[in-house]
């Protein structure tokens, strides 16, 4: 990333003629203004682009969602125990004795008799009426005494209650599909549901405890995105440094870089880590990614190694070197605009490798679980069986599909960028 | 032309799906991890054998199974059980039965197992000076010291052959216990690979069929229970929870006892596959580090245990097998209900979720809040904690992701941390934590064995293992509670010593009682069963019946008795072959049928207390 | 000078000899880049060695642990049971160990395995490894020659729907890990729509079958190895489409393209003998790299299709803490990693005759 801002910022500062400015203020000054110029003809070069623009909106989305969301919506961190695996779009529904069909709102309820079962969403939803109209609790109760939904439910069918809160998957499994027949009998002559729509809809569903996954979607990307970011910036910075220190000396240093990477490359990881778990606690974001970012960095290191290796050779470079410009010239105006597509591509993936090496990490312990991140929703989700069922499989596949989809992002950006900087696919643009 | 290629492809799918159906018919579908050999071998006396869990029984026929739901044995290959006038144990078995390699069954059979129990230095032989064959079918067990935990231990040995181990065990009966030669003999014996397996029981593994999917075990008609099966030929599925779960789906597999997460089970039962549920005995508990203040204050682990609601926690936990525990004694309900008497279980302090209690607990020791809720101890340090779990159990860690939400809700400030799992049990043997997710109690049905979880295994014993000393826990074994002063490590030793049952109920309430005033350990919930059924293609009784109380998994599982009485059948056919010979229908199911008024009552018990509403 | 050193170190002229050889033998640089990878093998297999020892709890506490979860007995009680019937010492010297290790791995013998004596570490990578090899194997040559012919299509129509829809299938293909590719492959095809048999497919070919070069044979094999094909195929396809994307379009503004154009060759001939051939060059050197890590990287999916490799044997050396079986794989993929590396430096001079020049120079 460093890479392409530097690049960025050259290209910027050339058009400004920074070198004459007549006073240091301005000089000062200008700098923010180049960034600023230059962003806007970027996001003008970007609009020709059409992937490229989705991929950018795409990411400045993924921003909003995961670190201005949060501020707005609350974390669910309430059990609800009737409303474990809800199917997408579940919700909590009012369910009415049929003689009473016209109660719809929490309005028309007042003065009568609603019930609530403990331990589900039903309680926080009704507690702002509760002084205009009479709760019944029902107690959730484990398979020992009896459950107490079933109770709450017989209480409807006999208008010992006028009307009940009850959650969408329970009114299809214990209403629409009750195997008792005696039971089935009784529900499907007198119960009705007048408000299909009563609470919030749980837009990904509910996880294995009943809680909204969207709310975990939306709490999940955050650090997550930074570390692998703080991974993948370090492993990538890591990678060129060293790979083209190493291409451009050759020599003993060469030799000595090149060992290290296969040696690093070749040092088993799974032992390793697990040995560290019993050493270190990453319980930062930080430290985490800074990890992650250490140990990432060789695959990158030996292909931008061979890339330079095989750019110095190229003809504009000799000529370059004929006209004795320095190395840096060389390194950053000649060579690295040369290898950005080519790096942009493999910090994505080093992204991506660093956002699964969290959840890699989550399993043996070295990351916090803490930080409820889509790593560890795609954990416990597969881990929990969610898989398997219908109703549940968000848990698992909202994460996945949130990453994948950040790596879409991601990637159509890279490839706007790489077409942007790229002073060969410009000229051909 | 292309349409007929996809319809060809269709055919073909077609006939894939269908051709292990036709093959299947009298073929009982199960499930257990194994490997394949040579990694898996067949010397069941050594690590890494192919032992198949409790489907061992129908291998290597086991000599009794306990009726939990009675107390009573029953035995297998064992005709006639018990303790003689000396007090030693005498077994004498049910003749006419062969093993698959054309032995026939005797005393020798018996000798040899023992003999390498032995040699293996077992639990059973502290109890034991000898054993002596009487005649053909009879053996003697000389006891130094009567228990019902010796007796346990003989009547759930799995029976091997003589002819695959007879030589090794021989030459260990006449050697001394670590004399000349003895360790030698334990490494031929570690590193011993029988041929090829030999079975005693109803079905025998066919070697060349063993691979990493599945293995095949014939109808063995000479062994055990041999002549009175229903199926054919058993399939053994190979693999762990996440490898079985997609055959049960596909309605390949028919039973598994592993334990299924509760998502998962939803899924089975959704597709009308039974789901059926037995206490384990066993589940997680809070751990606390007694060095650390002030977990070891009585009222802190009191307040704890009235600031987690158990019966939310098994329930996100677990779904319906998360029971949550009532009596909190440091065992099992079940257990509690048996051995102790109805006064002193009326006596307990059951911690029914109550904040209030939790709050005045903490402040009758001087605790207060501070202004943003949290609880700061009398020496104004807050009650901030770690609580680590195994990160790879998926129970233990909803339990502990759960526990801690509502211990942070009550005020605690706990922080959570997964821990690899074989690090885990490490950790808490050398004193390296302060909360943790561990077992209380354990699959089995002698109490004083419970208690060695919290008092021996996790309490001060990590040192053994040379994993650096520790302490564990580090809780004083010597307690002071409402009955006085007891130790409560020789107490769960001594309450399975002897066979005066009204002896061991005493010990067995101390210890109740004691841990249910001081909490060494607070216990969370007990695990029950949920194995996955499939009555499209097995046929057992309604799960109803008592024997249904036995163990899921394990010693004394009802479904490897189902079979060994001849009562699990192919769907359609009525359960229990009518005219089989040999041991023929289970005694329990016999007494049931025959409307035994003592079990009247006990069934209606049962029924009423058992856990198998199958879906919501 | 010269004097002098002879006769402080007086050395036969046949030792001499050895001496200069080797000097310039290093010289060579193929023979050094050999020795270097040599000592890496050694320096990670022992680095190995040491960590597999101080990983949690050793082959005697996961036993124990066994026991005592299984078995109310004590502590001392499970603990005397197994460490008497266990060929282990947990307080043997690890220096020992490593020596005798060294020594055994000189004759190319790996030991037996700690938790199930008696079995050679050898024979059991010999049975594990090529199922690994060839589904892996298989998966890879697939997936980069896909993903060869779609890169450079999508570079050719650059900006079309074509393209755009390719780059949205292919970053997120990537982004999804393979082992959810595997468990939905199960359970959308497998289990919903019912499209294969899933017990059948499970093992690496069909048992009753004698093996060998027989019809029947092959054609299982490849049956079973089809899913956890499938699935490294759609799990690493998308990197390599990207990767011939980029490397494809850097190539087609090059001078060469576009002076054979100007030539008038035809468009077939630049494609393959020019832009494809040039283009593929650099995914050659990562294809060399990929291979040596991809055997270590197929443990789940071996796992979830009961597709035994040397990913499961691996584990279950894992699980139990067999520190010779563990060193044994280990020292496999260390080796796979670091000659495939070695392939890719030797050979990437030869690919790339831009390259040769420099190295010569």
């Amino acid at each position: 990333m460093a890479c392409w801002i530097r690049a960025f910022v050259f290209q910027a500062s050339d058009d400004m003629d920074i070198q004459t400015a007549p006073n240091p203020l301005i000089a000062i000054l200008s700098i923010p203004w180049a960034i600023l110029r230059g962003a806007f003809r970027f996001v003008g070069r970007l609009r020709a682009n059409t992937s490229g623009m989705i991929g950018f909106i795409g990411l400045v989305a993924y921003f909003i969602f995961t670190f201005i969301l949060p501020r707005f919506i609350e974390f669910d961190n309430e059990p609800n125990l009737d409303e474990i695996v809800g199917p997408i779009g579940s919700r909590i529904q009012l369910a009415v004795h049929q003689d009473n069909a016209q109660l719809v709102t929490f309005e028309d309820l007042a003065g009568k008799t609603v019930g609530v079962v403990d331990q589900t969403g039903g309680p926080d939803l009704i507690a702002p009426y509760a002084d205009t109209l009479t709760i019944e609790k029902y107690r959730w109760t484990s398979r020992r005494a009896g459950p107490g939904l079933e109770a709450s439910l017989i209480d409807l069918a006999n208008k010992e209650i006028d009307a009940l809160l009850v959650f969408s998957k329970t009114v299809t499994e214990l209403i629409h599909n009750q195997e008792n027949p005696e039971l089935r009998a009784l529900f499907d002559d007198n119960i009705v549901i007048s408000n299909p729509a009563l609470g919030p809809p749980h837009l990904l569903g509910t996880d294995t405890q009943g809680r909204d996954i969207a709310t975990h979607v939306v709490h999940g990307g955050r650090v997550l995105i930074l570390t692998a970011l703080i991974g993948g910036v370090i492993s990538t910075v890591i990678a060129l440094f060293l790979g083209s220190i190493a291409a451009l000396t050759g020599g003993v240093l060469d030799s000595a870089l090149t060992a290290l990477t296969n040696l690093i490359l070749a040092i088993p990881r799974f032992p390793l880590l697990v040995v560290m778990a019993g050493l270190i606690r990453f319980d930062n974001t930080l430290y985490l990614g800074v990890l992650i970012g250490l140990l990432g960095w060789p695959p990158l290191m030996r292909a931008i190694r061979s890339q330079v290796l095989s750019l110095r050779e190229r003809d504009f470079v000799e000529v370059a070197r004929s006209l004795g410009l320095s190395t840096n010239h060389i390194m950053f105006r000649e060579i690295l605009p040369n290898m950005i597509s080519y790096v942009m591509i493999n910090f994505i993936f080093s992204i991506t490798f660093a956002m699964y090496e969290q959840i890699g990490l989550v399993v043996l312990g070295l990351a916090p679980i803490n930080d409820y991140t889509w790593g560890v929703m795609l954990y416990f989700g597969r881990s929990r069986g969610t898989l398997y069922n219908p109703d549940g499989a968000s848990m698992a596949l909202s994460p996945v599909l949130a990453i994948a989809f950040f790596q879409v992002c991601l990637v159509l950006f890279a490839r706007a960028l790489e077409e942007i900087f790229d002073p060969r696919l410009r000229a051909a643009v | 032309m292309t349409k007929r290629i996809i319809l060809l492809a269709v055919m073909l799918f077609a006939l894939g799906a269908f051709a292990p159906a036709l093959a299947q018919g009298e073929t009982l579908n199960v499930a257990w991890p194994y490997q394949v050999p040579p990694t898996g071998h067949f010397n069941t006396f050594a690590s890494g054998g192919i032992a198949l869990g409790q489907y061992q029984d129908i291998h290597e026929p086991p000599l009794a199974v306990l009726l939990w739901a009675t107390g009573e044995y029953e035995g297998m290959v064992a005709e006639e059980f018990g303790w003689d006038a000396d007090g030693n144990y005498v077994i004498k078995m049910v003749e006419g039965n062969s093993w698959s390699d054309g032995s026939a069954m005797t005393a020798d059979d018996l000798m040899a197992t023992f003999n390498i129990f032995r040699l293996r230095g077992d639990t059973v032989w502290a109890n034991m000076s000898g054993i002596e064959k009487v005649d053909d079918s009879t053996v003697k067990f000389v006891m130094d010291a009567p228990s019902s935990l010796v007796e346990r231990i003989i009547l759930t040995t799995n029976l091997r052959p003589a002819s695959v181990f007879g030589d090794i065990a021989d030459r260990a009966a006449m050697m001394d216990a670590g004399g000349d030669g003895w360790d030698d003999l334990l490494q031929e014996l570690t590193a011993f690979r029988p041929e090829s397996p030999v079975s005693g029981g109803p079905y025998t593994i066919l070697p060349d069929t063993i691979n990493e999917a599945n293995l095949m075990m014939e109808l063995n008609p000479g062994g055990f229970a041999g002549d009175i099966q229903n199926f054919d030929m058993v399939r053994m599925w190979n693999g762990e929870t996440e490898v079985v779960t997609p055959l049960v789906s596909n309605e390949e597999l028919h039973y598994i006892t592993h334990g299924i997460p509760p998502t998962t089970e939803e899924a089975f039962a959704n597709q009308g596959i039974d789901i059926v549920r037995s206490g384990m005995n066993n589940g997680p508990g809070v751990y606390v580090n007694h060095a650390v203040y002030p977990l070891n204050l009585v009222e802190v682990r009191q307040a704890i245990a009235y600031a987690i609601d158990r019966v939310q926690n098994g329930v996100v936990s677990l779904g319906e097998s998360g029971v949550a525990v009532e009596y909190m004694t440091g065992m099992s309900d079940g257990l509690s209900d048996a051995w102790l008497s109805d006064d002193t279980i009326d006596a307990l302090n059951t911690y029914e979720h109550d904040l209030m209690k939790a709050e005045e607990l903490l402040q009758s020791i001087g605790f207060s809040r501070n202004d943003a809720g949290t609880w700061m101890d009398d020496n104004g340090d807050p009650l901030a904690f770690e609580l680590t779990f195994p990160q790879e159990f998926a129970d233990w860690s909803a339990a502990a992701e759960n526990a801690t939400a509502q211990l942070n809700d009550f005020g605690f400030d706990i922080t959570t941390r997964g821990v690899q799992f074989q690090q885990h049990p490490q950790d808490i043997y050398s004193s390296n934590f302060e909360m943790a997710i561990r077992n209380w109690g354990l699959g089995d049905p002698i109490p004083g064995r419970h208690y060695l979880q919290a008092y021996n295994r996790y309490n001060g014993q990590g040192d053994l293992a040379g994993e650096g000393g520790g302490g564990g826990m580090n809780f004083d074994n010597n307690v002071d509670y409402s009955g006085g002063m007891v130790n409560v490590f020789d107490l769960s030793n001594a309450s399975s010593q002897g066979v005066d049952q009204a002896v061991q109920a005493e010990l067995v309430t101390q210890l109740a009682v004691s841990y249910n005033e001081l909490l060494p350990a607070i216990p969370l919930w007990e695990r029950y069963t949920n194995n996955s059924l499939n009555r499209r293609f097995i046929s057992v009784p309604d799960d109803s019946e008592p024997i249904f109380a036995n163990f899921g998994g394990g010693a004394d599982n009802w479904m490897t008795y189902l079979i060994l009485t001849g009562v699990t059948a192919p769907a359609g056919r009525r359960p229990g072959r009518a005219g089989g010979t040999g041991h023929a229908i289970g005694s329990l199911l016999q007494r049931t049928a025959a409307g035994d008024p003592a079990l009247g009552t006990l069934h209606q018990q049962f029924a009423e207390s058992q856990i198998h509403q199958r879906t919501r | 000078m010269e004097s002098r050193s002879l006769n402080a170190r007086p050395v036969t002229p046949g030792y001499n000899k050895i001496i200069d050889a080797i000097r310039k033998a290093l010289k060579n640089y193929t023979v050094r880049v050999f020795v270097q990878a040599i000592l890496t093998i050694w320096a990670v297999a022992t680095l190995t060695f040491l960590l597999v020892r101080e990983m949690p709890g050793n082959p005697i506490d996961v036993l124990i642990e066994q026991i005592l979860t299984q078995e109310g007995i004590s502590y001392q009680e499970a603990y005397d049971r197994v460490a008497a019937s266990f060929n282990f010492d947990p307080n043997a010297s690890v220096l020992d160990l490593y020596l005798d290790w060294l020594t055994d791995l000189l004759r190319f013998d790996l030991g037996t395995s700690i938790t199930s004596p008696g079995t050679e570490v050898i024979d059991e990578i010999a049975r594990f490894l090529p199922w690994t090899v060839f589904a892996v194997g298989m998966g890879l040559l697939i997936s980069f020659v896909l993903g060869i012919i779609l890169g450079m299509t999508m570079a050719y129509y650059r900006n079309s729907f074509l393209d755009h829809s390719l780059s949205l299938l292919s970053s997120f293909m990537t982004g999804v890990p393979n082992y959810i590719w595997g468990l939905l492959i199960i359970i959308v095809l497998g289990i919903q729509l019912n499209l294969f048999n899933v017990g059948e497919l499970r093992g690496t070919y069909d048992i009753s079958l004698v093996p060998g070069l027989n019809a029947a044979f092959v054609l299982s094999v490849f049956k079973h190895a089809a899913l956890p094909i499938a699935t490294y195929v759609i799990a690493t396809l998308g990197g390599w489409m990207l990767n011939m994307k980029s490397s494809t379009m850097g190539v087609l503004n090059e001078d060469y393209v576009n002076v054979a154009e100007a030539r008038g060759l035809k468009d077939n001939r630049i494609i393959t003998s020019y832009v494809g051939r040039n283009a593929a060059l650099p995914l050659f050197t990562q294809l060399t790299i990929a291979v040596g890590f991809v055997l270590g990287s197929g443990v789940v999916i071996e796992e979830i299709f009961v597709y035994w490799g040397i990913g499961h044997y691996l584990f279950q050396a894992i699980t139990v803490r067999d520190y010779t079986s563990m060193q044994g794989v280990f020292l496999i993929l260390t080796m796979a990693v670091v000659f495939s590396n070695l392939f890719a430096d030797l050979t990437y001079g030869l690919l790339d005759p831009r390259v040769r020049v420099s190295g010569e120079r």
